[in-house]
């Protein structure tokens, strides 16, 4: 099938993050928040500006995640057209925390259907610079987890696009 | 061993040595946060801010349980005055806790016992973070495995290990034991091996001789932070004046 566009349900989403020997997996989540970049504001108004004006700075993201705490061993991630081959939320959690290196990752967007080739993504491959840090992973009393990324110190920009992240 | 996903009425709830799961209604958030160094001030060429990982904090959340003031084992009995706390989750996989199952471990310092008189009556007993005075402050994993599930032991094991990583590990871990009762000294050990089969395993952490017949004991063990530990582990004892133990022995294997 080919890539589609329009609206889209968020079954059709899909998110993965590298495992602590730089694979990327396919992970369960039930929410994600902080999808996109964040650009400081930078207030430059003037007393004599009729209005107020402001630039962009950088760009912050802060990413979280929750789903189903999971131990089930690590699958080979999904490709265009498939549905998310989940590998375990601890199995990949637990072993990226509080790391130093890089972790790719992507948020897939299947428009209507499984994520195809076309279909927007974003996200960021990982190099030995680039890519996200797991700064926090807990597991709650309703046997649910959440955890929460940055981007390293001298990443690259995560940025959308339509290409497999692999 | 299953694995995949589950429910929390399949978890164990363990402290100082005792089993409070039959008191717990909920236990959490378990799991670790770190500092995230540098997110404010990146350099004027950084294409997006960034953060390094700082130190991290162990987090047990709150106990919330039953009051229960049965003599010496009663969760009024066990965790009535604040104190650190050596706390093990057995977090078993839509089954009671199995050996190779996920487990949170920490010592961490208990900061309140609150009685709640509403309905049957409850207590909240919050935890801080992980304690100053713990054998743990070199490791930043609360995460590890489950090497043998609460029950009775009166022979050395001669069983096949756990592959709770796929490889060997050069960054050390340590080992958490809850000794439940005995009928008189025993030993607890962790044991690593390179090759999963009986003769291969040898001794990696020690419990040291302990005496659980007249009341639980727990702790933690911990290698180098730099020690090598094989890929296959399993639990082992040595009996000395008992002729059965009974505890829950977990490891935590350091990877990042």
């Amino acid at each position: 099938m080919a890539a589609q566009t329009g609206r889209t349900v968020a079954k059709w989403c899909k998110f993965r993050v590298d495992d602590s020997a730089g694979t990327i997996r396919d992970i369960p989540i039930n929410s994600i928040n902080g999808v996109g970049l964040t650009y400081d504001e930078v207030d430059l108004t003037a007393f004599q500006d009729a209005i107020k004006g402001v630039l962009v700075g950088h760009p912050d993201l802060t990413l979280t995640i929750t789903g189903p705490f999971d131990t089930s061993a690590a699958q080979a991630p999904s490709t265009s057209g498939q549905a998310a081959a989940l590998s375990g939320s601890h199995t990949v959690l637990s072993g990226i925390v509080g790391g130093n290196t890089p972790l790719g990752f992507a948020f897939y967007t299947g428009i209507r259907h499984n994520w195809e080739t076309g279909e927007p993504v974003f996200g960021l491959a990982a190099s030995s610079a680039n890519g996200l840090i797991c700064t926090e992973y807990m597991v709650n009393p309703d046997g649910t987890y959440s955890a929460k990324f940055r981007m390293a110190a001298g990443s690259a920009v995560p940025t959308w696009g339509t290409a497999d992240i692999t | 061993m299953a694995t995949g996903r589950t429910v929390t009425k399949h978890w164990r709830v363990y402290a100082d040595g005792y089993d409070l799961s039959g008191y717990s209604r909920s236990i959490g958030p378990l799991g670790i946060s770190f500092a995230e160094e540098g997110g404010d001030a990146p350099a004027l060429t950084d294409a997006v801010k960034g953060v390094l990982p700082g130190q991290g904090t162990v987090m047990v959340g709150t106990l919330n349980a039953i009051f229960d003031n049965t003599a010496t084992s009663g969760l009024h009995a066990v965790m009535n005055a604040v104190d650190q706390r050596d706390i093990m989750v057995a977090m078993g996989i839509r089954a009671a806790p199995a050996q190779g199952d996920p487990i949170f471990v920490a010592q961490s310092e208990q900061t309140a016992y609150v009685p709640e008189a509403d309905g049957m009556m409850g207590v909240t007993i919050p935890f801080g973070a992980g304690s100053a005075r713990a054998t743990t402050m070199l490791f930043a994993k609360p995460f590890g495995v489950l090497l043998h599930a609460k029950g009775a032991e009166t022979a050395v094991n001669s069983a096949v290990g756990v592959d709770d990583w796929g490889a060997q590990t050069t960054l050390g871990g340590y080992m958490m034991y809850h000794a439940f009762t005995s009928n008189g000294t025993a030993t607890i050990k962790v044991q690593d091996a390179s090759t999963n089969s009986d003769g291969s395993f040898g001794d990696l952490l020690s419990s040291g001789v302990i005496d659980p017949s007249s009341s639980p004991l727990s702790g933690i063990v911990a290698t180098a932070t730099g020690a090598t530990v094989k890929r296959y582990l399993r639990w082992q004892i040595v009996l000395g004046t008992a002729t059965t133990v009974t505890f829950a022995l977990g490891f935590v294997r350091i990877t990042v």
